[in-house]
């Protein structure tokens, strides 16, 4: 067993901030109550000399221009879900601990991964993608992992050996939970966890509760440390709250790029591919009571897809076409239709791996309307304008090709919309019919009836032509041209 | 004599009549063009330009051979603002896989760049057709940059009008009726010049 503790110190904080690139404003959180204290403020907050504890009338003192916010604990729970359903891509053993930290069971993940190291990066990285700043440490125990990971231990323990000796330095204000047991101990001069566990064992459980000293041995390994487990949602929906209201389509990206990466996670980890995406547009709240209704921007992907770069940059050529009927408050992405999709494929040799591009349907489609970019299919039909369709190409197109006979006799590749009347020009120059006639005649049974007698033309500038004599009315009728040999 | 012959296939020595080697080329299916193009067929990974006075002339089923073996190595084919209805039954007759096929309309000629640019640097796009009415040499200078980065066949069709026009492309080609049959002339490949248009039977 090997515990990863993901820790992230500036969630209060930064469930308000990660949808904006720029940490430079001036913002904190409040508790609340009725008495309001300064809970965490930004960088940018503390260099103006706003503290935690402070009373938030001293905060405006201070600084005017400062922006307050209450701390908001629902968000910070579903914050830390979002992120223990990031992990889930890594192992399938995740579970959310106390105090806004995730732990992850990573022991049958290092060898896939690269090692531990590399493993480490790629979720500091990740979990930074996410929009949080990250402290991680990793210990054969879920406890001692957390401890590890509060008292700022860079050194990973990977021993169970190592544990006890590791541990004894550390302050006991590390463990998760039990304040007032650490409270006491610390009123009787014992601070670290070391002197913690030298204490006559019955007298410790009679004064501090049996809890706490099973925590200490929990944290040792000496008995077993159980987790509850996470299970990652059936359907993925993960909401951005945006600090200020945005009235700009480009200012969007960004909190978009950070729910995108909390989807491919997702999606990584359930072993799947998303087919279609539906991105809502929360606007402010008194308009949205107005109106109703968020703007929804719903899409669709020409094959599964995961990859959080080509998911982004489709959502992002989208979003350019979306008008904003008002300020955006908030972003909620939601996933639609998904299909199993094979995981990642390890090159044999170095350089194996082909660079993940966006399939250019999903680009052209994204960019130029779903209309614009079509497919073409033949249907069987004598009429040559009804021989075929026009097809927007979607997931699971169907092969229905196979069952379609093609006509025997000459046709053009190109054709016109809309057959062009002749009229005089055929009569004067010298024309050479090539072939035909082919007489086509159906459609009596559903009002679309024709009879025609189609012609292969060379015309007197040496284009091949396909021509046909309107025969519906007798014999002697008007020329059309209705196709181009080209 | 053979070791005259063996002296000549040195890398380092050039006759006049030789084409400039071509990375990628595909066969167009009609072996006295194969024989003039550089490569031995349509590169594949560059700008054409083909100028065209008026449409019927078989331009485009001399395409379609090189259309279809680019299909069968599971590449796509998209044409950019076409000036008719592509026919489907017509294509599928010829060995187009209409699966593979795609039409891009869009009314901005701003944005028929940007498809035709985006489907040229696409890999899994074998050949991309465009008809454009831009005479800008900058952005035929990007295309062909595009086309040779995504390993694309990039035709552009265009009216002789335009031909006075540098251009980037390194292959133009006019195309004409002789005697009923489709005339070829080279305007400008990475080789010698050929005076004589090649005349090729495409029905």
């Amino acid at each position: 067993m090997l515990w990863i503790c993901v820790l992230l110190p500036e969630l209060p904080l930064e469930v308000f901030t990660r949808s904006q690139a720029a940490a430079a404003m001036r913002f904190a959180i409040t508790t609340g109550g009725h008495h309001p204290r300064i809970l965490i403020a930004t960088e940018a907050a503390r260099q103006c000399g706003i503290a935690a504890q402070q009373l938030v009338s001293a905060a405006y003192a201070l600084t005017p221009d400062i922006v307050l916010r209450e701390r908001d604990v629902d968000a910070e729970a579903s914050a830390l879900r979002g992120v223990a359903t990031w992990l889930t891509q890594f192992t399938p053993t995740v579970s959310i601990g106390n105090d806004s930290c995730v732990l992850a069971e990573i022991g049958g993940s290092l060898r896939l991964f690269g090692g531990l190291r590399a493993l480490l990066q790629q979720m500091r990285d990740g979990v930074r993608t996410l929009g949080y700043s990250v402290q991680m440490a990793c210990a054969p125990t879920a406890t001692a992992a957390q401890c590890f990971a509060r008292a700022g231990h860079r050194q990973p323990a990977m021993r169970r050996e190592d544990l006890a000796r590791m541990l004894a330095p550390l302050p006991l204000a590390c463990l998760p939970g039990e304040e007032e047991a650490i409270a006491l101990l610390r009123r009787a001069g014992v601070t670290t966890f070391g002197q913690a566990c030298q204490l006559p064992r019955d007298a410790l459980v009679r004064r501090v509760g049996k809890s706490f000293v099973a925590m200490l041995d929990r944290a040792r390994d000496l008995v077993p440390d159980p987790q509850t487990p996470f299970v990652p949602p059936a359907h993925y929906r993960g909401r951005l709250e945006l600090p200020v209201p945005v009235t700009e389509v480009e200012a969007l990206g960004f909190a978009v790029h950070r729910l995108v990466h909390e989807l491919s996670g997702w999606l990584l980890g359930r072993g799947l591919g998303v087919c279609g995406l539906e991105l809502s547009l929360e606007h402010e709240h008194y308009l949205h009571a107005r109106s109703g209704a968020a703007t929804s921007v719903p899409f669709a992907l020409a094959s599964p897809a995961r990859d959080a770069t080509h998911l982004t940059s489709v959502l992002r050529e989208r979003l350019a076409r979306v008008p904003l009927p008002a300020p955006v408050q908030s972003v909620v992405l939601a996933s639609g239709i998904t299909a199993p999709l094979a995981g990642r494929n390890l090159g044999l040799l170095p350089g194996d791996n082909e660079l993940a591009t966006v399939p250019l349907l999903d680009r052209l489609r994204a960019r130029l309307g779903e209309d614009a970019v079509t497919c073409i299919a033949p249907l069987d039909d004598h009429r040559p304008e009804r021989a075929w369709q026009h097809k927007t190409t979607s997931v699971g197109r169907e092969r229905a090709r196979a069952a379609c006979t093609l006509p025997r006799g000459p046709r053009p590749v190109w054709l016109l919309a809309e057959p062009q009347p002749l009229g005089a020009t055929f009569e004067d120059k010298p024309w050479i019919l090539r072939d035909g006639p082919e007489r086509i005649e159906a459609g009596w049974w559903d009002g679309g009836d024709i009879r025609r007698d189609y012609h292969v033309a060379e015309s007197p500038r040496g284009e091949m032509l396909w021509i046909y004599r309107d025969s519906v009315y007798g014999p002697d009728g008007e020329w059309f041209l209705h196709g181009i040999f080209a | 004599m053979s070791s005259l012959a063996s002296v000549l296939q040195h890398p380092a020595i050039w006759r006049g009549g030789d084409c400039a080697p071509e990375p990628a080329a595909v066969a167009s299916g009609f072996p006295p063009l194969d024989a003039v193009l550089p490569g031995g067929g349509w590169p594949s990974c560059a700008l054409t330009e083909i100028l065209l006075a008026r449409e019927g002339i078989g331009e485009i089923t001399l395409t379609l051979p090189a259309l279809a073996r680019l299909q069968s190595q599971q590449r796509s084919v998209v044409w950019i603002a076409p000036p008719h209805v592509p026919y489907a039954p017509a294509l599928a007759a010829r060995g187009i896989d209409l699966e593979r096929f795609l039409i891009v309309r869009c009314a901005n000629a701003h944005d028929q760049l940007w498809a035709f640019e985006q489907a040229l640097r696409a890999p899994e796009c074998g050949a991309a057709f465009a008809w454009l009415a831009t005479t800008d040499e900058r952005v035929l200078r990007r295309l062909q940059i595009a086309a040779r980065e995504g390993n694309t066949w990039g035709v552009l069709w265009r009216r002789p009008g335009q031909r006075a026009s540098a251009s980037a492309a390194p292959l133009r080609l006019a195309l004409s009726k002789h005697e009923g049959r489709l005339a070829i002339r080279v305007l400008k490949r990475r080789g010698g010049e050929i005076a004589q248009p090649i005349v090729v039977n495409v029905a």
